[in-house]
């Protein structure tokens, strides 16, 4: 059986940033849907911290190049010693020789924006993880699964669904395109990963590591964007995914709030980001 | 401890799986206070009053971590918002760090009559608390600020007037969720009104713990609610754990911030 990974549909070997790209279009094909249908009234508390954004946003875009670059400078110096689990070496970004952004010379997210369009692409790939579990789940792949697990699967997806709507909202508030896909230098190893699983304790494990890197994520974006919307939007998506952590370690079997203070060890730093 | 005592326990715990978890969790836990006391460090030396006006270095220091940079003209207003802010957390740790005290006094929490995991939480969540008080109170004095010792007083007559009414452990899980929503959802509105990276970061953190503490209560609420205390265990059957389990402790997709407490509710 050809992996899937190893060549695209029309049989071509794929590309490293191809790897998978097709299957994650089928696994977030339902993006869409569950953006729509998902909890308005959640999206209508975040509508003025996304419209306090996009001013701030707006103004970002304008502002002077010098501003932008003073913000990129930090961001890509606190991003380099941030790509840890989740954003490792694999993935196949090119970087810079300073270790900064991707080969990327077109890329309409910048400053802040790169940020929030990180978080867009990471909840994607949590509703992407999610739905391939699901799926493997429904077919039987580990066997009995608790209907606990399941649950959790489930309202977790619909959670990173919303969370990746509010940063969308953003981004479409700044007049840019949305993160529909999971572009990121850790998606195919990520998927791999997911794949990769064989039981319901293999699979908690890994998203054990998935809802820490979003959480720490954010974390590390409270501190290092300076829109204040976007500070907030990090705020009220952060504690929900620790709470995932949370049950999740509990189902697990393991202690469930190791740690007095949370920390940006797995966080996902901007480099990862392809778009 | 009598033979059935520890039937009971047996029942719910695997004792020796609880003690490596509990040591791995003070490894993890010391491991996060170093790094706490390094975040609280650095901000001492980057916000600290006196130092912030005339060294220059200290806020870009600041800036190269990412942090916004504080306008000159507004630092002495902000920190003393900030020293608010941070005395206001440390009552509420303050009040937590009580109120799981006294929790830990009843038989059914601390006593012979106690879950084992629910003890153990209680005992790790108390300690975690007294950390974050530590950590708002070193944070507040580094600005000039004192320290705040004191509870919060809005919260502290709930606690009064809860404590007489407690008759088992859904009552203490139940004023718990209640402390430990109103802290997360303070930290979480805190991030936004500081004005600091570090502080930013330092609230943030806090919040995610506090909610986490949160989720892990209301999954113990519902379990006791429903007369399932026996799968309040580590390593649950997670078999016989009913569906709803699995999302009753995340209920809601953003934090909410409405019942965050004012800056000034705490200050000293």
């Amino acid at each position: 059986m050809t992996r899937y990974d190893q060549t695209q549909p029309d049989g071509k070997p794929r590309g490293e940033m191809g790897v998978g790209d097709a299957e994650l279009r089928a696994l977030t094909k339902d993006l869409d849907a569950l953006h729509r249908d998902t909890f308005p009234t959640a999206l209508e508390q975040l509508r003025d911290t996304t419209s306090a954004t996009r001013a701030t946003i707006r103004g970002l875009a304008r502002g002077p190049a010098s501003r932008r670059g003073v913000l990129l400078r930090g961001l890509a110096a606190a991003g380099a010693g941030l790509l840890a689990a989740c954003g490792g070496s694999d993935g196949g970004g090119k970087r810079t020789a300073m270790g900064g952004t991707p080969t990327r010379v077109a890329s309409p997210y910048t400053g802040d924006l790169r940020v929030v369009a990180l978080a867009a692409a990471l909840e994607n790939l949590a509703v992407a993880a999610y739905t391939m579990a699901l799926t493997k789940a429904a077919a039987g792949d580990y066997g009995a699964v608790p209907g606990a697990v399941g649950e959790f699967a489930t309202v977790a997806r619909s959670q990173h669904a919303e969370h990746a709507k509010a940063w969308n909202g953003v981004l479409s508030g700044a007049k840019l395109p949305t993160i529909t896909g999971t572009p990121l230098t850790i998606a195919a190893s990520e998927v791999a990963k997911v794949k990769a699983t064989k039981s319901v304790p293999e699979l908690a494990a890994y998203a054990l590591g998935l809802e820490n890197a979003a959480a720490h994520t954010y974390l590390y974006a409270m501190a290092n964007v300076s829109d204040s919307g976007g500070i907030a939007t990090a705020a009220t998506i952060a504690p929900v995914e620790a709470m995932h952590a949370a049950v999740l370690a509990f189902i697990a079997g393991d202690y469930p709030v190791p740690d007095a203070f949370i920390d940006t060890s797995s966080a996902v730093g901007p480099a990862a980001l392809t778009a | 401890m009598t033979g059935n005592q520890e039937d009971a326990v047996s029942d719910t715990v695997d004792d020796r799986r609880l003690r490596e978890l509990s040591d791995a969790s003070e490894d993890l836990h010391s491991d996060a206070m170093r790094g706490s006391r390094v975040a609280v460090a650095d901000l001492v030396e980057a916000a600290a009053p006196g130092r912030r006006m005339s060294r220059g270095g200290a806020a870009l220091a600041v800036g190269l971590a990412g942090a916004g940079v504080l306008a000159t003209a507004t630092r002495g207003s902000a920190a003393t918002m900030d020293v608010a802010i941070l005395q206001t957390a440390a009552s509420i740790e303050n009040l937590a760090v009580s109120t799981y005290t006294t929790a830990l006094t009843l038989p059914f929490i601390g006593g012979a009559e106690a879950n084992a995991v629910v003890k153990a939480f209680a005992m790790k969540t108390m300690a975690q608390h007294v950390d974050h008080a530590t950590a708002f109170n070193a944070a507040a004095v580094g600005l000039g600020g004192q320290a705040q010792t004191a509870l919060d007083p809005k919260y502290a007559k709930v606690v009064d007037a809860a404590i007489p009414t407690i008759k088992g452990p859904g009552d203490v899980v139940s004023l718990a969720i209640t402390l430990e929503d109103v802290a997360a959802q303070t930290y979480t509105k805190n991030v936004s009104q500081v004005g600091s990276s570090m502080l930013r970061k330092l609230f943030g953190s806090v919040a995610a713990v506090e909610a986490q503490h949160r989720a892990i209560l209301l999954a113990v609420a519902a379990l006791l609610g429903g007369g399932a205390a026996d799968l309040i265990a580590l390593p649950p059957d997670a078999a016989k754990l009913p569906k709803a389990a699995g999302g009753v402790g995340f209920p809601d997709a953003f934090y909410s911030t409405s019942m965050a407490s004012p800056s000034t509710e705490g200050a000293v």
